[in-house]
């Protein structure tokens, strides 16, 4: 576990007073035997993972191996079959308000009202966290100019209308608005072009110099190499590697890590051998 | 928060068209206009009474389902607040009080407090009942509404959400084409209502027990002095709308449960791969595809079950009318026509599939594709206008019409599919882009041209069956009846395979400008005009491009004056 100074309790609209004094943990996110079945298909299977705070903490695994299922539990959309996650030391399905105030977060499929200007919906956002006017009204300019969505507001472009890229931008602002503490983002750099990923590169370092929390769930390893300073490497809805960059690669790159953990289709000499004519 | 609600609301209406909102407060308000009218001139007590418990029973049902079949564009979506600190009480309260404040709830309560109007009647005091009562009754109805909302909602996006949307399109198609009969129907039979009431005591007693009715029962019980009865009913009006309430918020909040999904049998890779009844043709493989589209894709099962539900409801309404039930056995007939509307879409629907067509196009892909699309419309629809028209037959009694059937379903499906398809590529319309769907029923477009172009089409290429039924009709013969039956059969494959080798014609050349404008709302192309029939089909193309494209800037144009204003 890492240990990295607190950041200020932000001010109105932001997170609730850090409860358990002295005390508290010092993880973000904790799951305690977190499950979820769908059916009788297991999708996440009595999960136990830490994030300490302030790291920046990457989520990997292949397509369907419970990653987004975890998160969703995690962050108060989902509710588990069993076991305990716990933000900050709140637990996320007895106080989820609490939990909320202090997550930020941008899920697979984000469902926005559609019939919303970003600057419209990032307004309605702010009130709704009880954030000031004035307050609301300084970051939207902020962040609409830094992911350059200002031309599409200008234009009263609806949340409906944005590309896939855009709505990422969106739902990371509305993430971002509030100051949390914890920002769970699902592929926040799915199509996101290469200029404006750089930016959501600086605006999610800054956030974790100041303290913050980062957890990413992504299938690029590169990124999640570049970024990430803690791994897990989930699959059939286990863990099967935790701990620092350094300590899951074990001295090798994370993909072929991955690989091995996870397990790949080998191509054969003669499979799809008509491939080319 | 619960203001903030309100006013996200607004703010969401004041983006979307009007036209829906505004026809919507027209008819609502003609509707409100026609139930005081109708208290106002009963002819007695006791007629105000059936006036009242019925009319006010038709506004319960009305609100209770209402927002089901015309959900507007300021519907706030619980899923939209999942990630905000909101408790779920406050959540599901915030969301109930919005439903409040709209035009249609406004709508609702003008025509309830109409009991005010009895109690002046029989006794001015009584409208310390009757307003109460009213109020109480819109609460109970609008909390009603989104009970029903909710537990439909469920349901949005499944197969009986489909049903729902299309029950809808339906109601509003039949509404333009044969509306006026059942508004006949009840303008006959009005008078005799408005002067003497319903006189059957079980359906007066059946009506009573409506908590609609509670408001107009409770007036007249004050009017003959019993307050306390009056007090009685209103308090169970209130302790009604509370449990609708308790009930209903709970279902207005996100849900945290896992979505259900949809469950079919396990397939086999060689069973997608191949096998099946159909031929292992091209053709065969563009009608298995188009097959299962028509019948997994919501907005395609939308568009076929809308015309489905049309034919039904006209013949329904047919039915009701003692001059024209004959009418009703044409139920199948009018589904047929639809088809030639519905499907006029397809290739816009159908974006990454003509990219495919496009990157494999060969020799013969094209043919197989058009013929294909063909094939899976009738496969699609034909035994659902057999059963209906079977069913409707059987229901009017009118056997007469069925050599006319039999020989007009084929002429005009295979007509529907010529037209349909040569339509959906000429003027193809960019569809919604499936991953931004959010409702079974939220496409956009304006393809009002296409759906002119495409009856135009129709009519000419069932001129043969026409003219042969003309003959059947004035110059009857033994041998009409079965003539008319062939003629209808061969114009309905002559009209099918015509109308589809233009559209192959067509394709053949332009496949790519096809896909041009699905993916970038234009085409790229240079040359001469052409003339003729060539010409005809450019000039098509080139209106509807048009058309399209104007569409878009007047949007754009709205848009900015909206912005304009709001910073005045």
């Amino acid at each position: 576990m890492t240990t990295t100074p607190e950041r200020p309790v932000p001010e109105p609209g932001g997170p609730t007073a850090e409860p358990g004094g002295p005390a508290a943990s010092e993880s973000a996110l904790e799951l305690a035997g977190l499950r979820r079945t769908f059916g009788d298909k297991v999708a996440v299977d009595d999960i136990d993972l830490t994030v300490p705070r302030g790291s920046f903490f990457g989520l990997v695994g292949p397509n369907g191996a419970g990653k987004t299922t975890a998160l969703s539990m995690a962050t108060g959309l989902l509710r588990p079959s069993g076991g305990k996650a716990l933000v900050h030391d709140i637990d996320v399905w007895q106080d989820p308000v609490a939990a909320k105030r202090i997550l930020g977060v941008l899920p697979d499929g984000l469902a926005l009202p559609e019939r919303l200007t970003g600057g419209e919906l990032l307004t309605y956002w702010g009130r709704f966290r009880g954030m000031p006017a004035g307050v609301v009204a300084d970051r939207i300019a902020e962040l609409m100019r830094i992911l350059e969505l200002e031309e599409a507001e200008e234009l009263g472009t609806l949340v409906g209308e944005y590309s896939t890229g855009m709505r990422k931008k969106i739902g990371l602002a509305t993430a971002l608005l509030h100051t949390p503490r914890l920002l769970v983002l699902d592929e926040p750099y799915e199509a996101v072009d290469p200029v404006s990923a750089r930016v959501l590169t600086a605006i999610l370092r800054r956030f974790t110099a100041a303290g913050g929390t980062i957890i990413i769930s992504s299938h690029v390893m590169s990124l999640v190499e570049s970024l990430c300073d803690r791994v897990a490497i989930i699959a059939a809805g286990s863990v099967l590697a935790d701990g620092t960059l350094d300590e899951v690669r074990a001295g090798r790159s994370l993909e072929d890590r991955f690989v091995e953990l996870v397990g790949a289709t080998e191509l054969g000499e003669e499979d799809l051998a008509w491939i080319g004519g | 928060m619960d203001r903030w609600l309100i006013s996200l609301k607004l703010t969401m209406l004041r983006h979307s068209t009007p036209g829906m909102r505004v026809a919507g407060s027209v008819i609502g308000g003609a509707l409100v206009i026609v139930t005081w009218a109708a208290t106002l001139n009963a002819g007695s007590d006791a007629a105000r009474h059936s006036v009242l418990t019925l009319g006010l029973l038709l506004w319960g049902v009305g609100t209770a389902i209402g927002p089901v079949l015309m959900s507007g564009a300021g519907t706030l979506r619980p899923s939209y607040f999942t990630l905000l600190p909101f408790g779920r009480l406050a959540l599901g309260r915030g969301l109930l009080v919005s439903v409040y404040v709209s035009i249609a709830a406004g709508v609702v309560l003008a025509a309830l407090l109409v009991t005010g109007a009895h109690a002046v009647r029989l006794s001015p005091v009584t409208l310390v009942v009757a307003i109460p009562g009213a109020v109480l009754t819109w609460v109970l109805l609008v909390a009603l509404s989104r009970l029903v909302y909710g537990l439909l909602g469920a349901a949005m996006g499944s197969r009986a959400g489909v049903e729902i949307a299309s029950v809808q399109f339906g109601l509003m198609f039949a509404g333009m084409f044969a509306g006026w009969i059942p508004v006949q129907v009840a303008i006959e039979r009005t008078p005799d209502f408005l002067a003497t009431g319903i006189t059957d005591a079980v359906v007066t007693r059946a009506l009573d027990l409506s908590p609609t009715s509670w408001t107009v029962l409770a007036v007249e019980r004050a009017a003959r002095g019993d307050w306390g009865g009056a007090l009685l009913l209103l308090g169970g009006l209130a302790v009604l709308a509370a449990a609708v309430i308790a009930v209903t918020i709970p279902l207005l909040v996100p849900s945290t449960e896992p979505a259900r999904r949809r469950r079919g049998r396990r397939r086999s890779a060689r069973l997608v791969a191949g096998g099946g009844l159909l031929p292992a043709t091209p053709t065969g493989a563009v009608v298995a595809k188009e097959v299962r589209q028509w019948s997994r894709d919501a907005w395609r099962m939308i568009e076929t079950q809308s015309g489905v539900w049309t034919g039904v409801l006209i013949g329904a309404f047919a039915l009701a009318s003692e001059e024209l039930d004959a009418v009703a056995a044409f139920a199948g007939l009018i589904i047929t026509f639809m088809v030639g509307i519905s499907a006029c879409t397809v290739y816009g629907q159908d974006g990454s599939a003509v990219w495919l067509d496009v990157v494999g196009q060969d020799e013969g892909s094209v043919r197989a594709d058009v013929r294909g699309r063909q094939w899976g419309v009738v496969l699609t629809v034909l035994p659902k206008i057999l059963l209906v028209s079977a069913v409707f037959v059987l229901l009017s009694q009118a056997w007469w019409a069925v050599p006319i059937l039999l020989a007009a379903i084929p002429a005009l499906l295979g007509a529907a599919t010529g037209a349909a398809l040569i339509v959906a590529a000429v003027g193809v319309s960019p569809g919604v882009d499936p991953r931004q769907r959010v409702g079974p029923n939220d496409a956009v477009g304006n393809i009002s041209f296409h759906v002119w172009i495409s009856m135009l089409l129709m009519q000419v290429a069932v001129l043969p069956t026409g003219g042969m039924l003309l003959l059947h009709l004035f110059a009857p013969a033994a041998w009409t009846a079965p003539a008319l039956v062939v003629v209808g059969i061969a114009n309905g494959v002559g009209a099918a395979w015509a109308l589809g080798l233009v559209t192959i014609g067509y394709l053949d050349k332009r496949l790519p400008d096809l896909f041009s404008r699905i993916r970038y709302g234009q085409v790229f192309r240079a040359g001469k005009p052409r003339t003729g029939w060539a010409g005809a089909l450019d000039w098509f193309e080139s209106s509807t491009l048009k058309g399209e494209q104007q569409a878009k800037e007047l949007k754009q144009k709205q848009r900015e004056a909206q912005r304009a204003k709001v910073k005045v």
